[in-house]
C-alpha cells in the first residue's frame, strides 16, 4: 500500500511503537501546527488538525517511518485539512466575512521596535491570523507553501485575477497592522543574532 | 507612498516592493510551536480508535466475515428492492387500467375550479397590489438577510477573532 492509499486500522499502541511514534512526532509537531496554525488562523482549530493528521500519520506509520518524503506527506495532510475545514465551514458565511479593502497606509520603511526578534515574530504571526480568511488563505499558500498563483486558484477553485488581488490585499494589510503595532517588515528581516 | 488606496492604484513598484518585503518577513519566520499537550491529545484519540468496536470502525477494519456477511445481505437487499420495485409497478399498471372515471373526472375538475380561482384573483387583485406585496417581500427578505448577517458578525466573527488572538 502507498503512501496515497489510506490504511484506516487501528492498531492499538504498543510501548516500543509508541516510542518510536512520539520521537517521529516531536520531529514534525511544529510544522503540521505551523501549517494548520497559520492556514486557520486559530490556535484551537490548528490543534484539532494537527490532532487528526497525526492520528492519520499513525495508521500509515509503517510507511512513514522510512520514508523520506514523510514530512512532505504530513505537509500536504495538514495543507488538506486545512482547507477542507474553512472550506466546510465558511463557504456560506463568505459573504458576510467580507471585509471593506485595506485602510489607506504608509509602506514601512527602517522603523523598528523597541522589541526582541521572537516577539515581533508572535507579533507577525499574530497579524497573519488576524487577516480575513479571503486573504490569509491564499498569502500563506503563497508565501510558506511556495504555491503558484493558478495552483492556489485551482486549489481554492477561485479565479487567477481573485488570487492575485486577495494576495496583494492581504500583503498590504498585513504590512498596515504590523506599522500599526509599531514593527516594519524591514525590521522583521533582519537576521537573527 | 502609499499602498491600498482605492484612489490611487499603488505602482507596480511598490507592489514588487511590498511582495518582496512580506516574502523576506514571511520566508524568515520560525515556525510555530505545538502546544505540548497535542502529543497527549494524538495518543489518547488513537487508543479512543483501537479501543471502538469492530462495527464502528471502517470497513476496512471489519473481520472477514463481516464484510462478506454485509455484501451478501446489501446485494440481497437490492435484488429484493429491484423485484418490489416491478412488482409494484405492475400492479400500479393494473390498477390504472382499472381506474374508474370518477377518479380521473374528480381531478379534472378540481385542477379547472383552481385554474378559474387564480384567473378570478388575477382579474380582481390590481396589478399594483401585486407589486407592492412582491416589494413588501423582497424589503423583508433584506431585513431578515441583514439581521443575520449583522448577528453573525456580532456572535461568531467575534469569538472567531477572540480565539485567534
Amino acid at each position: 500500500m502507498g503512501l496515497n492509499e489510506p490504511n484506516t486500522v487501528h492498531t492499538p499502541p504498543t510501548e516500543h511503537r509508541s516510542i518510536e511514534f512520539a520521537t517521529f512526532m516531536r520531529a514534525y509537531q511544529d510544522m503540521v501546527f505551523s501549517t494548520a496554525a497559520r492556514l486557520t488562523g486559530n490556535d484551537a482549530q490548528a490543534q484539532d488538525i494537527a490532532q487528526e493528521v497525526f492520528v492519520r500519520a499513525y495508521e500509515n506509520f509503517e510507511h512513514l517511518r522510512e520514508s523520506a518524503a514523510a514530512g512532505g506527506w504530513l505537509k500536504t495532510v495538514a495543507t488538506n485539512l486545512s482547507l477542507n475545514h474553512l472550506t466546510r465551514y465558511r463557504r456560506r458565511w463568505r459573504l458576510f466575512s467580507e471585509e471593506p479593502s485595506v485602510p489607506d497606509v504608509p509602506l514601512p520603511d527602517t522603523l523598528l521596535a523597541d522589541l526582541s526578534r521572537e516577539e515581533q515574530c508572535a507579533l507577525v504571526d499574530d497579524a497573519i491570523a488576524r487577516l480575513p480568511d479571503h486573504q490569509r488563505v491564499p498569502l500563506v499558500l503563497y508565501h510558506f507553501e511556495d504555491l503558484s498563483y493558478q495552483e492556489i486558484a485551482a486549489r481554492l477553485r477561485i479565479s487567477i485575477a481573485k488570487v492575485k488581488t486577495d494576495i496583494q490585499r492581504a500583503r498590504a494589510a498585513l504590512a498596515g497592522l504590523l506599522e500599526r503595532r509599531g514593527i516594519s517588515s524591514a525590521a522583521l528581516v533582519e537576521p537573527l543574532p | 507612498m502609499r499602498i491600498g488606496s482605492s484612489e490611487s492604484e499603488p505602482s507596480l513598484e511598490a507592489e514588487r516592493r511590498l511582495e518582496q518585503l512580506i516574502d523576506r518577513t514571511l520566508a524568515d519566520l520560525p515556525l510555530r510551536r505545538a502546544p505540548s499537550t497535542l502529543e497527549a491529545r494524538v495518543f489518547d484519540e488513537i487508543e479512543r480508535r483501537a479501543a471502538l468496536p469492530w462495527w464502528r470502525q471502517g470497513f476496512g477494519c471489519w473481520p472477514q466475515i463481516a464484510r462478506a456477511v454485509f455484501l451478501a445481505a446489501c446485494a440481497a437487499l437490492c435484488a429484493a428492492a429491484i423485484l418490489a420495485g416491478a412488482w409494484a409497478l405492475g400492479r400500479i399498471g393494473r390498477a390504472g387500467e382499472m381506474l374508474t372515471d370518477s377518479w380521473v373526472r374528480g381531478l379534472l375538475t378540481l385542477e379547472g375550479a383552481a385554474r378559474e380561482t387564480a384567473g378570478s384573483l388575477a382579474r380582481i387583485v390590481p396589478l399594483e397590489w401585486v407589486y407592492e406585496g412582491l416589494i413588501l417581500s423582497a424589503v423583508l427578505y433584506a431585513c431578515l438577510f441583514g439581521v443575520s448577517a449583522a448577528a453573525y458578525r456580532m456572535l461568531y466573527l467575534k469569538s472567531e477573532l477572540a480565539g485567534r488572538s
